[in-house]
């Protein structure tokens, strides 16, 4: 099924209106010898019943979080979606429309997306936000792009307690660039101030910590921003959980300068990674340098509140070369998830699912410490929803043994790329219940001897 | 709303159209309401962390119907693909077909943890691998990478991608090559991710609507990387001195870039790799029928060369050579450029685009582009009466590809603008076609293959009828929109003095 609608039969008469005898005349700019003479080689059509048996047959072959209770994260996690989210973000209206370059035709998802913007600025205790990127990772590597641009100093401070993949992306975003990516230490953990201190200079753009880090851990937020600040100039760019805004305190009263985090906890399924959600949120007076779409509140020429695309200036289709970012478009569809999730969820909810992600993981935590050969990697740190146990076995192990027992135990430090070998960081959402909790401690008991 | 005696009943006068104007749900706040609820904490309750914690942030309380009645309210007020006719050029907004919604939601896709083992999934691994060699025959190219969350990341991965080739001795060997050349018809992104990647960006001129190959020769010289093109290109045609151009390019040691934003035109009609193509981004959310959403997510992955192969991000799906299970994520990957995003990919619309290259098949993949580049013959010649078409004359055989450019001369001579056209083409529910790109004053209407002969038939009337209205009457061009949700939405304003986030 191609989907047109075009039958045969039309051809005939769309082609005399043309003036043309057959398709192939319409080609005839395609040079003879760079045409395809054969038909691609891919497999036959399949009818949307085909199409569907062979899906949910692949679909079956996974072994995933519906069948098995996750405590997985790392930097995306298997949380609670309102039946709402699913609902909304499948209307026709918002499913296939595009960018509201036409403010009179869009007046839904632009207004949709000032919320987004006005409820994300709000999380993260931020000015301004920006109606998405592409993700987390890109997020940041966009807010060092634009400390770069805003200080035009050339030195960015990343806090090694990042997760892994934003650091790389990062790394990757930088490395055609004259410009100096400086990795702080971290003492159990968590991020040294000290450290931090030594390593600014005259010529720091910005200083960037994640809060929960990649352990799971509470970094310092308002004290580390105080230290960059003590440098004129020097931005603090906080990586938040959105989640985590609903119990700790956020980028912004700690006084961050740019806020950058990954949206997927808001009503994002986990999908194998994508797509998911980029926040960018920042300070009035960096407005304007902002990269990515924003949504502005203004009239209409007989006096109605409306609203449109702003400060396009700022873009690659008006400004090339000079534009703030090459970003073409948001992440649309996963913003109306979001806003339509924080919409549902209210405050309370929001800090509903918090403090069952904190007590849950605290009361795992709790009892796995208990358990003989099982230590906290990190005793003592203040945690969110996530924590790193140094395992008297592989973390590998223990993820294939929980395939027997129908759970995913938490995901190798080793897979990141950091940690040893034993190390396995389990997140636990409001989604775990005390009984799957209870069955992960068995199961790691059981490793264990 | 809520039932409060304040309210004013004449509220809804300040709205127009059918869709009343709906108040922000922070307006619309019922405090102490709630729209969910979550499971008793089953738990004993841990002492929080005192002086980290802070105040819930201040989001509205509404109850679930009110929820849902805004966004449908919401939802209302918009054109879409599903509503309306949407031509906008070079956007390639096609009918997003169902089956592949169905698909993607399927729990053992969107429920899979994106660090579980290669064993756990082994069927998603299985459609990305079938996806990845799908789209590298397509192409008429080697390698293909999944991973690029758009077409600007594409592009953006690519020129890394490029560069990383040529630092690398042991690959192109020459470091020098830093400038990237495009067409004065560039897309806004190209330019952009030049700038991004540190890389200079050189314009080369046009003629009639095509590369100057003069113009090509003079500057491709041995610090020249690639150039990047959009074949067919922006101005809806397809450059048959292609091969001539990446000849040029390869002489000269430089590599040709293909944008190809504009795919659904030679879809299984030529490929990429055939004309001289070295590396490429796809668009998915243009050319494979996966929903725009409002703008996002969509998918941008690139397919290239063998020699280019191994600098492509990491990592990569592909059969395995051993072991007891079939496909696995290579991560070993010496000479690549390293991480583009955090996981593997947009996976949900890849999904989509893996049921729509199984859904059309080699012959349906033709059939798109066959019909998308007659629908939009079909609107050129039934417009080319009243619109000046610059590269599109049926009698002498000048055929567009899948889009055209008219320029309204006559409604501009007389004082009517191309907003005005634009506004008005909302009251008589056709999306606008992009506007004024890649030329002043132009109309960049793309129909794609999707429509029926009589929503052709309606835009051509309805295109008629715009033109007849601007001759009787400009003012009321001026005026447009007349029947939409809002007049004419006041741009500059909100430049001047930005409100993006409601302040009470």
């Amino acid at each position: 099924m191609d989907y047109v609608q075009i039958t045969p039969e039309q051809h005939g008469l769309m082609l005399q209106r043309i003036g043309a005898t057959s398709i192939d005349d319409l080609f005839t700019t395609l040079p003879q010898d760079v045409r395809l003479n054969r038909s691609l080689d891919i497999p036959a059509a399949l009818s949307e019943l085909e199409i569907q048996k062979t899906l949910s047959e692949l679909a079956g072959a996974n072994y995933t979080a519906d069948r098995a209770a996750c405590f997985m994260g790392a930097g995306a996690y298997d949380h609670f979606i309102p039946s709402v989210v699913d609902d909304i973000a499948g209307k026709g209206q918002f499913l296939t429309a595009y960018t509201p370059y036409q403010a009179e035709a869009s007046q839904g998802s632009l207004q949709a997306f000032f919320e987004f913007q006005t409820q994300i600025a709000r999380l993260s205790g931020m000015d301004a936000a920006n109606a998405s990127l592409y993700e987390g990772a890109n997020a940041a590597a966009e807010a060092v792009y634009m400390a770069l641009n805003v200080t035009g100093k050339r030195r960015v401070l990343m806090a090694s307690t990042i997760h892994p993949h934003t650091r790389a992306v990062i790394a990757t975003a930088t490395a055609d660039l004259p410009i100096d990516l400086v990795e702080l230490p971290a003492v159990n953990g968590v991020t040294d101030v000290d450290a931090l201190r030594d390593a600014l200079d005259e010529d720091t753009a910005a200083a960037m910590i994640a809060s929960p880090n990649v352990f799971g851990l509470i970094e310092d937020w308002a004290g580390l921003f105080a230290a960059a600040h003590e440098k004129t100039g020097t931005l603090a760019i906080a990586v938040f959980h959105p989640i985590a805004c609903g119990l700790l305190k956020r980028p912004g009263e700690c006084e961050a300068d740019i806020a950058v985090g990954e949206g997927q906890p808001l009503g994002i399924p986990l999908q194998y990674g994508g797509p998911y959600l980029g926040l960018f949120a920042a300070r009035d007076k960096l407005l304007r340098k902002m990269p990515g779409r924003l949504i502005g509140a203004t009239t209409d020429a007989e006096g109605r509140r409306s609203f449109c695309l702003t400060l396009q200036t700022r873009e690659q289709h008006i400004r090339g070369a000079k534009a703030t970012s090459n970003i073409c478009t948001n992440q649309g569809l996963l913003a109306i998830r979001a806003t339509t999730y924080l919409s549902t969820m209210g405050p309370t909810g929001l800090r509903g699912v918090a403090e069952r992600c904190y007590h849950k993981a605290h009361y795992a935590a709790q009892r796995i410490s208990a358990l003989d050969s099982y230590q906290p990697a990190h005793p003592d740190q203040p945690f969110f929803n996530e924590f790193v146990i140094d395992c008297p076995v592989s973390a590998g192990r223990i993820v294939e043994a929980g395939r027997d027992a129908g759970l995913l135990p938490g995901v190798p430090l080793d897979r990141l790329g950091i940690g040893g070998e034993n190390q396995l960081l389990i997140a636990v959402t409001e989604k775990r219940t005390r009984a799957e909790i209870d069955e992960l401690v068995d199961l790691l008991k059981e490793v264990a001897s | 709303m809520n039932d409060s005696p304040n309210v004013n009943p004449y509220e809804q006068l300040k709205s127009r159209g059918d869709h009343p104007a709906e108040p922000l749900i922070f307006e619309k706040h019922n405090p102490g309401a709630q729209a969910i609820d979550l499971p008793p904490l089953d738990v004993d309750e841990a002492p929080l962390p005192g002086e980290r914690c802070g105040e819930a942030p201040e989001l509205p309380e509404l109850g679930q119907l009110d929820v849902v009645r805004h966004y449908n309210h919401l939802a209302r007020r918009n054109f879409s693909v599903d509503d309306n006719f949407y031509p906008l050029g070079s956007c390639t907004m096609k009918y997003n077909p169902r089956i592949n919604e169905a698909a993607a939601a399927m729990s053992g896709f969107v429920n899979a943890h994106p660090l579980q083992t290669d064993a756990d999934v082994q069927g998603l691994l299985r459609i990305l691998y079938e996806l990845r060699l799908d789209l590298a025959e397509i192409a008429g190219l080697d390698e293909v990478s999944l991973q690029p969350c758009a077409g600007a990341h594409g592009e953006w991965t690519s020129l890394k991608v490029i560069r990383a080739y040529f630092n690398d001795p042991r690959g192109g060997n020459a470091p020098q090559r830093r400038k990237v050349l495009a067409p004065d018809t560039a897309h806004g992104t190209n330019f952009a991710s030049c700038t991004m990647c540190g890389a200079g960006l050189e314009l080369i001129g046009s003629k009639d609507g095509l590369v100057d190959l003069d113009d090509l020769r003079a500057k491709c010289d041995d610090e020249t990387a690639a150039l990047m093109i959009t074949n067919p290109n922006t101005a809806g045609l397809f450059d048959g001195q292609i091969v001539e151009i990446a000849g040029i390019l390869h002489e000269a040691g430089a590599l040709l870039y293909l944008d190809g934003a504009n795919m659904n035109a030679i879809l299984g009609k030529a490929r990429p790799g055939d004309f001289g193509v070295d590396i490429m981004h796809y668009n998915t959310h243009k050319t494979f029928s996966t929903p725009h959403g409002c703008g996002g997510p969509g998918a941008g992955p690139i397919a290239c060369r063998d020699f280019l192969a191994p600098y492509l991000p990491v990592p990569q799906v592909k059969r395995s050579d051993a072991g007891d299970i079939e496909f696995v994520l290579d991560w070993n990957r010496p000479k690549s450029i390293g991480k583009v995003r955090s996981f593997f990919g947009q996976i949900g619309v890849l999904l989509r685009a893996w049921c729509y290259i199984r859904a059309c098949g080699p012959d349906g993949l033709r059939r798109v582009s066959e019909t998308a580049v007659l629908n939009a013959n079909y609107l050129a010649a039934c417009l080319a009466d009243r619109f000046e078409m610059p590269y599109f004359d049926a009698a002498a055989g000048r055929y567009c590809a899948h889009e055209f450019i008219a320029i309204p001369r006559a409604l501009l001579d007389r004082g009517v603008t191309l907003i005005d056209i634009a506004k008005r083409m909302i009251d008589y529910g056709v999306h606008p076609p992009t506007m004024h790109w890649p030329v002043r004053d132009c109309l960049m209407v793309e129909p794609t293959e999707s429509e029926s002969l009589d929503t052709l038939d309606r835009f051509v009337a309805v295109m008629r009828r715009i033109a007849e209205e601007a001759e009787e009457d400009t003012g009321r061009m001026h005026a447009a929109p007349h029947h939409a949700d809002v007049a004419r939405v006041d741009e500059v304003a909100a430049a001047r003095s930005p409100v993006i986030v409601w302040r009470p």
